[in-house]
C-alpha cells in the first residue's frame, strides 16, 4: 500500500516549526551541548525498556510493536515473532528533548524501535520480550500481550470510541450524502463522501475503495485536484474538520430502489498521548500544553465504514413521451450550423450538430442526419467537451459532417428532432433544428465528373428501401366469393347458343339450296348431267343402229343442253336466236359457230337418205365434242 | 308495365348494393392512406363479409396487414388475390417482400422443366380469363367451319380446315387449363401455416416422430387428409402431418 501522507491539519502549525530551526547545524551544536553538559545527570536516571502495542487488534488489521528505551542502547535483539505477520521493523528512531526548569535542566533521550505486523488469525497471542544492551549490561524488555479479534469489529463512523490508554479519543468518521435521493432514471446525482476529523489524519489509502455502483454509470468528479481542501462544518452540534474525499456524479440506470453499500476506507490517525506534565503553574502550563512541545503522538489505524443509501430511481413518465425520445435526461441545446446552401457539384459542405448541457450527455445517441442519397457523406468528425466539474457532468458533443454532393440539383436536408426530460419542469422537450435547402449548380469542368470519358455520367436507380406497393385503388370487379365464370350457366350458354346459331345457319343454307334446285339456277347445273345422258342412250341407240332414235337424242341433248344451260325454254330456242344468246353469254365465235355447223349437221344427216351409220359416228363424236367444249367456255 | 317495375326496381337495389362495396372500400381506403391500419383492415374485412370478393380487395387488406407486421395474414391475402389474378405484378411484388419477412426461406425445389412450363401456363391465366379463351377460340373454330362448309372458293375452304383444326386445339387446351385452376380452386389445396412454430410429424399421430419445425406465414400444399390431420408438402418437396388447425387454406 502506498501511503499518502498529507497535512491536513496541523500543517501550519508545523510549517512554523521547520522555519524557525531552519539550519540544521543549529540544531546538531545544541544537541552536542547539551549532550556533554548533562551527561551526569543521565547516570542517575533509571533506565527503563518497554514493549507497547494495542492490546485488542482486529484480523488484518496493521497495528505498531514499539520498543522504547530512554537511553542511548545498542545491539538490540528483536523478539521472535511467530503469531503475526511483520510487515517493516525493526525502524530504530531516536527521540530527544531537553527540559530546563527553573534551571534545573532535564534531558530525556529515547530510542525507538518499531515493527509494523499484522494479525492473521484469531486469539490471544505474547509478544515475548525483547533485548538490548546498555552499558554493558543486557536489558530486557517486558513481554506484550495482544488479543486479535474478529475483523471489522472496530468501532464504526469513529464515534469517539479511542484507544484505550490514550489520553485523547478518536473523532473521525466517514458520511456519503446524495444531492437528491429520488432522481428520475437518467438524471444526474451526486454523491460525496465526506470525512469528518478531528484527529490529525496521518495517513490514508487515497479513499479509492469508494468506487462500485452497481446499477449507476458513474463519473468521478474529483480526478484532477491535487489536494483536499478542509473546512469546518458543525456536524450534530460538534464542530469538526470536513474534508470531501470522494464526489461522484451518479446516472441511474434502472428504475427503482437501488442500495448504495457502504463505502469502507483505512485511515491512520494521529492521537497525542497524554504526556502533560503535571504542574502547578498555570502560566507554564498552558506554554508547555502547546503541541510542539508535547509531540508524543501515536498512529492509529482505522478501517471506517460511511453510511450506505436507498436511492429510489423514479421511471421517467410514458406519457407524452416522444416517439424519438433516446433516454437524455437534463437540460440540453440542440444547434446546426451548415457553412453553405449553395454550392456547385462536387464541393463539399460541413454541417456542425452542437449538443449542449448538463446531464447524461454522453449516454444517449444524438439524432443523425438523413442527407439525401445522392450526397456523398464521411464519418463525422466527433469533437468531446465534457466538463467535470464539481457541481456535476455538463459539456457539449460536436459532429462535425462533411458531404459532397455528386449531383446538381435542390436537395432537403430534413430537420432532426431530439427530445429530452427536463428535469425541472419534468416534462419532455422536443427541440427541432432548421431544415436546410442546398442549392447545387452544375459543378465546372474541373471536377470529377469530366473523367467519365466525355460521355453522360449514368448511374442505377439507387433502392434507398423495400415496401410493398401502394393499395389498389378503384375499378374494382367485385364479384361473389368461390364464383366462377367457368362452368357457370352464362358460360355453357355461350358455347352452346353459338354451337346452335352455326347448325341453324347451316340448315337454313341447305333449305336454300334445295329451293334454288327447282329453278333457273338448279337447271344450269344438272344441264351437262342430262345431256352425258341422253348421249349415253345416243350412243346406245348407234349401237343399236337406230338411226331414227339416234338423232332425235342427239338433237335432244344439244337442244337441252342449251336451253338449261342458257335458262330458255325449248320452245323459245331456234337457230336464230342461239347465236345472239351464246354471244352474249362471251362464247368464242368460232365455238358458236362449231355449235350450230354441228346442229345443222345433224338436222341434215337426219333426214338425208345414204350411208347413215358413217354419219352416226361422226356426229356423235362431233356433238360430244362441241358440247365439252362449250361446257368448258360457259363455266 | 308491372314486370317491368319490378324488373327496375331489381336493378336499383343490385346497384346500391354495388354502390355499398364502392363506399366501404373508399372507407377503408381512406384508412389506409391515414395510417389507421387497424380500422382499415376492420373495413376491408367488412367488404368481404358482404360475400364479395375482388383482386383489389385482397390485396389491399394483404397491404394493410402488412403494416401492421402480420405477415400471415398479409400473405394469405396476397395469394387469395393472386388466385383471382394470377399475374398481376404489384401482388406478386408485395408478395415477394411479405415472404421476405417470415422466418422460413426454402429453396424450391428443381421442377423438370416441363411440369414447370405447365405450371406457369396454368398460372399464366386466371380461371375466368381461360374460360373467355376457351369462348373465343369456340366461336372462331365455329366460324371456321361455316366457312368450310359453305365456301366454293378451294383456298378458303383449305385455310378454314387448317385454322379450324388449331382454333379446336386451343379451345380444348383452354378448358383443361381453365378445369386445372377450377379444380385447384375447389380443392383449396394450398395454405398458409399461421401457428408461430409448427413441428411436423412423420404421421397423422402426436407422438410420432418430429421431422420438421416451420414457422408462421410458410406456404404449404395439402397432399392428403386424415381427420384433422393433413399432409402437407413444403417447396423443398418436404413431406409431413400437421393439424388442420395450424393452417389456413388460401
Amino acid at each position: 500500500m502506498v501511503r499518502q501522507y498529507l497535512q491536513l491539519n496541523n500543517m501550519k502549525s508545523l510549517k512554523k516549526i521547520f522555519t524557525t530551526m531552519k539550519t540544521k547545524q543549529q540544531i546538531t551544536l545544541i544537541m552536542v551541548f547539551l549532550l556533554f553538559s548533562l551527561h551526569t545527570l543521565l547516570n542517575a536516571q533509571q533506565i527503563e525498556f518497554r514493549g507497547t502495542a494495542k492490546s485488542v487488534v482486529s484480523v488484518g488489521e496493521r497495528f505498531q510493536l514499539q520498543y522504547s528505551i530512554n537511553a542511548e542502547g545498542t545491539g538490540f535483539k528483536g523478539p521472535q515473532i511467530s503469531d503475526f505477520n511483520v510487515l517493516s521493523g525493526p525502524n530504530a528512531s531516536t527521540s530527544s528533548s531537553v527540559q530546563i526548569i527553573n534551571g534545573n535542566v532535564t534531558r530525556e533521550v529515547s530510542y525507538t524501535f518499531t515493527y509494523v505486523l499484522s494479525a492473521s488469525k484469531e486469539g490471544s497471542f505474547t509478544i515475548p520480550p525483547a533485548t538490548i544492551t546498555y552499558d554493558g549490561k543486557l536489558i530486557t524488555s517486558n513481554a506484550v500481550k495482544i488479543q486479535v479479534v474478529k475483523g471489522g469489529q472496530q468501532p464504526q463512523q469513529g464515534k469517539s470510541s479511542g484507544q484505550q490508554g490514550t489520553g485523547e479519543s478518536v473523532d473521525v468518521f466517514l458520511r456519503a450524502e446524495v444531492s437528491n435521493a429520488t432522481p428520475y432514471l437518467g438524471e444526474q446525482i451526486i454523491i460525496s463522501y465526506k470525512l469528518y476529523f478531528n484527529n490529525q489524519i496521518s495517513g490514508h489509502d487515497g479513499f479509492q475503495k469508494i468506487s462500485s455502483f452497481p446499477g449507476f454509470w458513474v463519473k468521478d468528479l474529483l480526478t484532477n485536484q491535487r489536494e483536499i481542501p478542509t473546512k469546518t462544518e458543525v456536524f450534530k452540534g460538534k464542530q469538526y474538520n470536513v474534508a470531501e474525499v470522494r464526489r461522484f456524479a451518479l446516472f441511474p440506470q434502472r428504475a427503482g430502489k437501488i442500495e448504495i453499500q457502504p463505502a469502507e476506507t483505512e485511515l491512520t490517525v494521529r492521537v497525542r498521548t497524554d504526556s502533560r506534565r503535571r504542574s502547578s503553574d498555570p502560566f507554564f502550563d498552558s506554554f508547555f500544553n502547546d503541541p510542539f512541545f508535547n509531540t508524543q503522538a501515536k498512529d492509529i489505524d482505522k478501517i471506517l465504514h460511511s453510511n450506505g443509501l436507498t436511492i429510489d430511481v423514479k421511471p421517467l413518465p410514458t406519457k407524452d413521451q416522444p416517439a424519438d425520445f433516446s433516454g437524455a435526461v437534463g437540460k440540453f441545446l440542440l444547434k446546426t450550423e451548415i457553412d453553405n446552401t449553395e454550392v456547385k457539384a462536387n464541393e463539399p459542405i460541413s454541417i456542425k450538430l452542437t449538443i449542449q448541457g448538463s446531464g447524461n450527455i454522453e449516454l444517449f445517441d444524438l439524432p443523425k442526419f438523413s442527407f439525401p442519397p445522392d450526397f456523398e457523406v464521411f464519418d463525422p468528425e466527433i469533437k468531446s467537451d465534457i466538463k467535470v466539474l464539481p457541481s456535476g457532468v455538463s459539456g457539449t458533443r460536436v459532429f462535425e459532417y462533411l458531404v459532397i454532393p455528386r449531383n446538381p440539383g435542390t436537395f432537403k436536408i430534413k430537420p432532426i428532432i431530439f427530445s429530452y426530460f427536463d428535469i425541472t419542469s419534468a416534462r419532455y422537450v422536443t427541440q427541432q433544428t432548421p431544415e436546410y435547402n442546398i442549392t447545387v449548380e452544375r459543378g465546372d469542368g474541373a471536377s470529377s465528373v469530366v473523367t467519365y470519358s466525355g460521355t453522360v455520367r449514368q448511374e442505377g436507380i439507387q433502392i434507398i428501401g423495400s415496401d410493398i406497393r401502394h393499395i389498389k385503388l378503384p375499378p374494382y370487379k367485385f364479384q361473389p366469393v368461390g364464383t366462377f365464370f367457368f362452368r357457370s350457366r352464362t358460360y355453357f350458354v355461350c358455347l352452346i347458343l353459338p354451337l346452335i346459331l352455326v347448325v341453324v345457319i347451316l340448315i337454313v343454307w341447305r333449305k336454300q339450296m334445295k329451293k334454288r334446285s327447282n329453278t333457273d339456277l338448279m337447271k344450269t347445273l344438272r344441264a351437262t348431267k342430262i345431256a352425258r345422258k341422253r348421249l349415253k342412250q345416243a350412243f346406245t341407240f348407234m349401237k343399236e343402229n337406230k338411226e331414227d332414235e339416234f338423232y332425235i337424242e342427239i338433237s335432244r341433248a344439244s337442244w337441252g343442253y342449251l336451253s338449261d344451260k342458257l335458262n330458255i325454254p325449248l320452245a323459245e330456242l331456234s337457230m336464230d336466236n342461239v347465236k345472239t344468246k351464246l354471244t352474249a353469254k362471251n362464247i368464242h365465235q368460232d365455238t358458236i359457230n362449231q355449235f350450230i355447223e354441228n346442229l345443222n349437221q345433224t338436222e341434215y344427216a337426219r333426214f338425208a337418205p345414204g350411208s347413215k351409220s358413217e354419219n352416226m359416228e361422226k356426229i356423235y363424236s362431233s356433238t360430244i365434242n362441241i358440247i365439252s367444249k362449250l361446257e368448258k367456255e360457259l363455266k | 308495365m308491372r314486370k317491368l317495375w319490378v324488373f327496375t326496381l331489381f336493378l336499383l337495389s343490385f346497384h346500391s348494393m354495388a354502390e355499398d362495396h364502392l363506399l366501404l372500400m373508399e372507407q377503408a381506403n381512406k384508412y389506409y392512406n391515414e395510417g389507421e391500419m387497424l380500422s382499415a383492415i376492420e373495413t376491408y374485412q367488412a367488404v368481404l363479409r358482404t360475400g364479395f370478393e375482388s383482386v383489389g380487395l385482397y390485396y389491399n387488406l394483404g397491404n394493410a396487414y402488412f403494416k401492421t407486421n402480420n405477415y400471415p395474414m398479409a400473405i394469405l391475402n396476397y395469394e387469395r388475390a393472386r388466385k383471382l389474378a394470377p399475374n398481376d405484378q404489384d401482388i406478386l411484388f408485395n408478395l415477394e417482400i411479405a415472404n421476405s419477412r417470415i422466418v422460413d426461406k426454402i429453396e424450391p425445389l428443381p421442377e423438370f422443366f416441363m411440369v414447370r412450363w405447365w405450371k406457369m401456363l396454368v398460372n399464366a391465366r386466371s380461371t375466368d380469363q381461360w374460360a373467355h379463351i376457351s369462348i373465343i377460340t369456340f366461336l372462331l373454330f365455329l366460324l371456321m367451319l361455316l366457312f368450310f362448309l359453305l365456301s366454293k372458293l378451294i383456298w378458303l375452304r383449305k385455310l378454314s380446315f387448317w385454322a379450324g383444326i388449331i382454333f379446336m386445339i386451343f379451345f380444348i387446351g383452354s378448358v383443361v387449363l381453365a378445369n386445372q385452376r377450377y379444380q385447384a380452386f375447389k380443392l383449396k389445396a394450398e395454405a398458409i401455416v399461421f401457428t408461430p412454430t409448427v413441428t411436423v410429424k412423420s404421421s397423422p399421430r402426436e407422438n410420432s416422430t418430429d421431422i420438421f419445425v416451420i414457422h408462421e406465414g410458410i406456404k404449404v400444399s395439402i397432399t392428403n387428409q386424415v381427420g384433422e390431420w393433413a399432409e402437407i408438402k413444403i417447396a423443398d418437396g418436404s413431406k409431413g402431418w400437421v393439424k388442420e388447425s395450424d393452417f389456413v387454406r388460401i
